[in-house]
């Protein structure tokens, strides 16, 4: 170990994972008057939610909710950001006394200098696929992620870089740095909050559904892309062709409540977001018809299941039925092979575009980092729920609380409870600290 | 749809209240409840407290009409608002018809934080009165 | 007169640019009086267009500022909090609405919509050029809260609260605690019962110094608001001193000859006057019903416990915040809805739980052994005549969750679960897997068909078309059918219409938005927990109540509040004392005082909540509103007004 090497930092919380529900808890401790240390592994705080479009069941722009709350977080006295890092170790060492070892990702750029010019991204010569905007365009080496980023600050992606020079010749307030180097920090701090949210199935792993393989296959956050006021075509197309789509499917329960492809839950969120995403069509396509496949539509939230009413009133159609298999034509249509459940036949359907609305799957990692104590799974490796009917934010370890999805799946107004409920635990805790 | 042309509905002022009404007109936007673009909202606290001046002051100025979608039961600041709408409603009948101006150009309802529907309903069809009785 | 102006035109992404011409707007505005630079931007909320704000403000100079973006309901406070990062007083920000008044609302007229976007937005200049900075009002807050209601949200609340710093005042308005989780026995997911829940929870309230409990207790005034909200509450005495010699009050029980239906267990049992609803019910006194009680003392005779000389008491307490976890009704069915309360066997899911905890080796209902029983879904819920069109969320998965334990409990029971599309979201779908391994049936209707209960000789029959079987009618024999009721908001809702809280769609308080302010109402100050704001399951409720808790105690946890500084003003010259405004407000917030020789009116602006009932009723419009002054109003009607 370079212990000397290590600048040591101290705070009250450490919040991992700064989407919608870490950030709620961040802000309600900080407005407490606790100092927090909120660390994302991604460039730009607002998780998920920032890549939205609008959101169930109140079409609230998404970015209009998250932007405000992310510059809230930001510029909040009593919390430092870390973006592009993440803990490598937390140790802890008694009641209200964790070390945390953090890792700080070079982003070769001074995020405190750069203006956002973006003259570093046209200077760049390099392209490769975006993934904030889910491979539906590409990006450059030198890149701001996306244009409501916070910080809304370049990046060099080191790895796709030619290291050409030509983003530092343009740079007005020459902010980019090759020089930067990993930093280590050692954060004491006496509790954490474990924020670290879901991963998205990966579609490949039905190769029946033809994912990647056949263009207007797409998943339910590349439509999201496609539909967010930062979209990056400015209209819904199809990507196979740049056509507009007339005829659009989608295919529920993909990777949820299937126990081939080992989970057995569902997701919660894919059946509103996919009426969401219907209804949204409807407005920017008033010509399309939209088709939604699905086994039961679990509109249980408050206003969910009048939304539900209002997409079907729109002429949304609805299909109970499980699509088996999906093959391409070759104009780039797609045929569905489903069982229609309610006349209990194998039938076959022709659309021009598929979204399959794929499911959530836990984050792993977190469990990996605590050294000393273990912090338990449940059985479907989301983080589990110590005493989940009283307190539900508590973990296996004492003074470690979750907050949002990395518990499992929910939707966005569960996650902002969930966050509050996890500071409030926190707040609980940091106060017995004086009281042993 | 009026499409490309100038729209020539009435003007209809609304005094909204902030926390019971105007609530209920952002979500007719919401719902994309449509209603003629020519009805303008001034939100205020609590709809007692409209003062009779101001809405001889828009008819004067201009508006056809003027509707006060009052708090009615669901006033934060007390249940008197509803008789308290009432006598200035009364009251501003009195001093437009002293001058000669059709009392009904002045309009009120009771719009509860979730009344979308009955919001747009009342507008349109004060604005569908405002527009037979100018001509 | 302001006259250095910065006005921005948010396209919110294409919410408003795709129906108003944001650019148009902007050059439609930009050479007004005042104004002295007018841009469009993306998003005004993002914080890039923040930042250039605070730059325009500071570099520029600008002592006004204008953003004409969505509903002020939304970020009014976000754009005030940017001019004060500038340096530059927040009334000096005035907000224009052009989404929901004027985008969304006028989709359908582009041309009109970006009309009358140009209006409001130089009536908003209209009245930022004649702004005034303006302070705060400082007052006191009183570091404690009411929590309202001792179900397991409010008690976890109430928890919440002490630990965190707060003086609680808990008040129940039944004799016993524990709300609906004591009616019910094993929980999902943990296997709890309710009752140990409920202990648990109990214990911990009763251990913090800083929680008050009150049973039988209501609150019937509230005067004051956020930061010292004064609460009138009324103590229903329980008639029974705090502790009575042992086996006594079984004999008290026993010699009571009253007996009426047990509300406890939803009516299928009876109990006496005095009662506890169950064994070492929290707190452990039982009580006597007097609305029922016929003053017989019998009971006085054998148990010296029993008190006939308490009074009913009244208490008056000051808190700075509320914090509303009443909780909900199940849903009540019509008489003859799908053969409740025509057909005997027919109960709610409220009910079938009670009668299974009754049961030992042997499901009996009746007089009569049950092996079959028919579930029918979404009674009260999702109705597709009815008003209510909501989706009760808990009872899939607590159907199904009882119906498992039925069948681990009663080895010969058969499931037939007659359902409207089976909701058990997220991990709850195991317990709906689990549930079909052992052989329960389900039977799912078409949305405008629903199953039909009947009566034929001495079968209850349950008839459903399947969706899977389609035009072929299925029937079951049920020797008990429940109905699997949802949740309603509280009949009783006199603490709502107290505090004035107002009610969503569904008819549950309803929030200021689902996801920026989820716990918080439009009162300020009253915060709402558990199924008060929508149907919920218990962990839902628990994240909702330490939320709640969270943001009741950061309102009064610095001790003070800012107040609106928009109340009322006299004009001393003007003013005649006359006395209408004192008659007019609702807050007593006048004084009359003697100044110069004559008798006026004073404001007294902490006690003024900016209402505005005096603005009419003066005779010689001495009072004006401050930010909105006859001027004001005046400035901005002349503004919306065409110029044809």
């Amino acid at each position: 170990m370079m212990q000397e090497n290590i600048k040591t930092l101290e705070y009250d919380v450490l919040v991992v994972g700064g989407g919608i529900a870490g950030g709620e808890s961040a802000l309600n401790l900080a407005n407490l008057g606790y100092k927090v240390l909120l660390v994302e592994k991604e460039l730009s705080i607002g998780g998920k939610m920032i890549l939205l479009s609008k959101v169930f069941p109140t079409l609230d722009c998404a970015a209009c909710i998250t932007t405000p709350k992310v510059s809230e977080i930001a510029r909040h006295p009593n919390i430092t950001v870390f973006t592009g890092a993440e803990p490598l170790k937390i140790s802890k060492k008694g009641e209200h006394k964790f070390d945390a070892l953090v890792l700080q990702k070079p982003r070769y750029v001074d995020v405190d200098a750069c203006t956002g010019c973006q003259l570093c991204e046209e200077a760049c010569p390099v392209s490769v696929s975006d993934e904030y905007q889910y491979g539906l365009v590409g990006r450059k080496a030198a890149y701001i992620p996306f244009s409501i980023a916070s910080p809304r600050a370049a990046a060099i992606d080191i790895e796709s870089c030619i290291l050409c020079g030509a983003c530092e010749k343009v740079c007005p307030p020459n902010c980019i740095d090759f020089t930067q180097t990993e930093i280590k920090y050692l954060v004491k701090i006496k509790s954490v909050i474990t924020a670290t949210g879901f991963k998205l199935f990966d579609p490949l792993k039905i190769p029946r559904y033809g994912y990647e393989k056949y263009k207007n296959v797409i998943t339910s956050m590349q439509m999201e892309r496609e539909l967010a006021p930062t979209r990056p075509f400015n209209t819904v197309l199809r990507p196979g062709d740049g056509k507009m789509p007339d005829n659009i499917a989608y295919v529920l329960c993909t990777g949820s409540r299937d126990k081939s492809v080992g989970n057995p839950i569902c997701s919660q969120i894919c059946c509103m977001y996919s009426i969401k995403q219907a209804q949204l069509l409807m407005g920017a396509l008033p010509m399309a018809d939209v088709t939604i496949y699905y086994l039961h539509i679990r509109a249980f939230g408050k206003g969910f299941n009048e939304f539900y009413g209002q997409a079907q009133d729109m002429g949304v159609e609805f299909m109970k039925g499980k699509v088996g298999k999906i093959t391409e034509k070759e104009n780039g249509n797609l045929i569905l092979r489903y069982e229609d459940i309610e006349a209990g036949v194998v039938k076959e359907a022709e659309h021009d575009m598929v979204v399959l609305s794929v499911g959530i799957l836990p984050n792993l990692g977190m469990e990996e980092v605590f050294d000393n104590e273990r912090l338990k799974l449940d059985p479907f490796n989301f983080i589990d729920q110590a005493d989940i009917l009283a307190s539900p934010a508590k973990t296996s370890i004492e003074g470690v609380f979750v907050s949002g999805t990395a518990s499992g799946p929910m939707d966005i107004p569960d996650s902002i409870l969930s966050g509050g409920a996890a500071s409030a635990e926190a707040t609980s805790y940091l106060r017995k600290e004086n009281t042993i | 749809m009026a499409g490309g042309k100038v729209n020539n509905s009435p003007k209809i002022l609304v005094f909204s209240t902030e926390k019971i009404s105007d609530p209920a007109i952002d979500m007719a936007g919401l719902l994309k409840l449509h209603y003629p673009p020519t009805v303008y909202t001034i939100p205020i606290p609590c709809s007692s407290a409209v003062k009779p001046r101001w809405i001889m002051h828009a008819l004067e100025q201009g508006f056809d009409g003027v509707f006060i979608a009052a708090d009615g039961t669901d006033c934060p600041y007390g249940e008197s608002c509803t008789t308290k709408t009432g006598e200035l409603m009364r009251i501003t009948q009195e001093m437009l018809k002293d001058k000669g101006i059709d009392p009904a150009r002045l309009k009120m309802a009771a719009i509860c934080s979730v009344c979308s529907e009955a919001f747009v309903k009342h507008v349109k069809s004060f604005s569908e009165y405002l527009g037979k009785s100018s001509n | 007169m302001k006259n250095k102006i910065g006005v921005y035109v948010c396209h919110c992404g294409g919410n408003i640019s795709d129906y108003v011409d944001v650019e148009k707007v902007r050059k439609a505005v930009e050479n007004d009086e005042g104004v002295y630079l007018a841009k469009t931007t993306m998003f005004a909320c993002a914080d890039s267009n923040q930042k250039e704000m605070v730059d325009d403000i500071k570099d520029q100079g600008l002592d006004g500022v204008v953003v004409a973006s969505c509903s002020p309901k939304l970020h009014l406070l976000t754009f005030r909090a940017v001019t004060e990062r500038a340096g530059l007083n927040k009334y000096n920000y005035v907000h224009a609405n052009i989404r929901e008044q004027v985008s969304w609302a006028h989709s359908d007229d582009k041309l009109g919509a970006t009309e009358k976007a140009i209006k409001i937005v130089k009536a908003t200049i209209a009245k930022v050029r004649n702004s005034e900075a303006l302070e705060p009002i400082k007052v006191k807050s009183i570091k404690a809260v009411a929590v309202i209601g001792a179900g397991v949200a409010g008690m976890r609340a109430a928890i919440e609260l002490a630990e965190a710093g707060s003086e609680v005042f808990l008040i129940e308005r039944e004799f016993f605690v524990g709300g609906r989780v004591a009616q019910w026995d094993n929980l999902f997911v943990s296997e709890e019962t309710g009752k140990e829940l409920v202990t648990r929870l109990y214990d911990e309230v009763m251990r913090h110094r800083h929680v008050t409990l009150f049973t039988g207790a209501e609150v019937i005034e509230n005067s004051g608001n956020v930061g010292n909200f004064k609460l009138k509450v009324k103590i229903t005495p329980r008639h029974f001193k705090l502790s009575c010699a042992q086996g006594e009050l079984q004999k008290a029980i026993d010699v009571c000859p009253v007996v009426v239906p047990d509300e406890f267990n939803f009516n299928i049992t009876t109990r006496k006057a005095i009662y506890h609803n169950y064994p070492s019910e929290y707190p452990q006194l039982p009580a006597v019903d007097m609305k029922n009680c016929t003053r017989c003392g019998e009971c006085e005779k054998v148990c010296n416990g029993v008190d006939f000389s308490q009074q009913t008491e009244y208490l008056n307490i000051n808190v700075g915040s509320v914090l509303l976890a009443t909780g909900f009704d199940p849903y009540e069915p019509k008489k003859g809805e799908f053969g409740y309360g025509e057909i005997n066997n027919v109960v709610t899911l409220q009910q079938f739980k009670r009668i299974v905890h009754y049961c030992d080796d042997k499901l009996m209902y009746n007089g009569k052994e049950v092996k079959n029983i028919a579930y029918i879904y979404c009674v009260g819920s999702r109705q597709v005549d009815g008003e209510n069109k909501y989706c009760s969320r808990y009872c899939c998965t607590a159907t199904i969750h009882a119906a498992i334990d039925v069948k681990k409990k009663f080895k010969k029971v058969h499931n037939f679960h007659f359902n409207r599309g089976i909701r058990t979201y997220g991990k709850q779908e195991v317990l709906y897997d689990e549930s079909s391994r052992l052989g329960d049936i389900y039977l799912q209707s078409f949305e405008h068909d629903p199953p039909k209960v009947e009566r034929v000789g001495d079968e209850t029959i349950v008839r459903i078309k399947d969706v899977l079987t389609k035009d072929k009618e299925l029937e079951v024999v049920a020797d008990l059918v429940v109905l699997v009721t949802g949740m309603v908001p509280r009949k009783d809702n006199s603490i709502g219409n107290l505090l004035k809280v107002p009610k969503g769609r569904d008819k549950f308080f309803n929030e200021i938005h689902m996801k920026l302010r989820p716990v918080e109402t439009v009162i300020d100050g009253v915060t709402i927990a558990g199924a008060s704001q929508g149907p919920k399951n218990i962990m839902e409720s628990m994240n909702s109540a330490l939320s709640a808790a969270t943001k009741s105690f950061s309102l009064i946890n610095s001790g003070e509040l800012a107040l609106e500084p928009t109340v009322a003003m006299v004009d001393e010259n003007a003013c005649d004392y006359c006395g209408k405004c004192e008659e007019a407000c609702p807050y007593s917030a006048f004084e009359k005082v003697e100044k110069s020789g004559k008798f006026i009116v004073k404001v007294n602006s902490t006690v003024c909540k900016g209402c505005g009932m005096c603005l009419p009723v003066c005779p010689t419009n001495a009072i004006n509103l401050i930010g909105l002054t006859d001027v004001d109003m005046e400035n901005m009607i002349d503004a919306l007004v065409p110029q044809v």
